[in-house]
């Protein structure tokens, strides 16, 4: 399942879809809203671009880190602190390939998605700057 | 021709988006990016710095494939083409 919605996921059973035959190993990776004296967190995709990044992010993961499944979900809209953003979900018949799938797509969509979180703080509200400056944040 | 044009993020805020728009035909990106943010100058100011070239943060897509700042200025816009204009990403 690779999607961009404003609905949470069922963590428990993304775990038990992706044990397909072969799985040794699930790694589950689940972003939340920190609570850095926010009230909340807003997302914004722009949704076709960040959808089609998603989806070759999750190939190329396969291919390079012999996923067996892959499941990404990138929450989008108002969240409240403690509430998952992202949640990634890989199995793999071993558990180096499975943590370093987990972890190329978490860099990958740090880098290429076009997502934008704003903070609405207490005392005012912040975009948060995107970590990739120009040149390097190139969605492809 | 018609362009619809997109901003996200900060730039929504400064420039609205989804904004289609009658164009005359012929027109090029950037200049056609600067026409529409001269509209609104904290918008204009976010975009462009004070030669009227694109900020180096600024990424741009014509529909939906990148378009680099140095291609801005040259390339041709079609009628039904979408543009969009954005920050650097801050997902995850």
């Amino acid at each position: 399942m690779i999607a961009i919605q404003t609905e949470d996921v069922n963590i428990g059973n993304l775990i038990e879809e992706a044990k397909r035959a072969g799985t040794g190993a699930v790694v589950v990776f689940d972003g939340i809203v920190r609570d850095d004296d926010i009230r909340e967190m807003e997302l914004e995709a722009y949704e076709e671009v960040a959808l089609a990044e998603l989806e070759k992010i999750a190939d190329e993961a396969t291919r390079e880190h012999h996923l067996l499944h892959v499941d990404i979900i990138h929450r989008i809209g108002r969240l409240a602190v403690g509430e998952n953003i992202l949640i990634i979900v890989v199995s793999a018949g071993h558990r180096p390939d499975a943590y370093a799938g987990s972890r190329f797509i978490i860099e990958a969509i740090k880098k290429h998605v076009p997502i934008w979180k704003k903070e609405l703080r207490k005392d005012g509200d912040r975009w948060v700057p995107g970590e990739h400056p120009h040149g390097t944040n190139t969605p492809r | 021709m018609t362009i619809k044009v997109r901003f996200f993020a900060r730039f929504r805020e400064l420039l609205g988006t989804d904004l289609i728009l009658d164009y005359p035909a012929g027109a090029t990106l950037a200049p056609f990016v600067r026409d529409i943010a001269m509209k609104k100058k904290d918008g204009y100011d976010a975009l462009f710095d004070e030669h009227g070239t694109f900020r180096e943060f600024v990424i741009i897509m014509r529909n939906g494939k990148r378009v680099e700042h140095g291609d801005a200025a040259a390339l041709p816009l079609a009628d039904g083409d979408e543009v969009a204009i954005f920050p650097p990403v801050a997902g995850g």
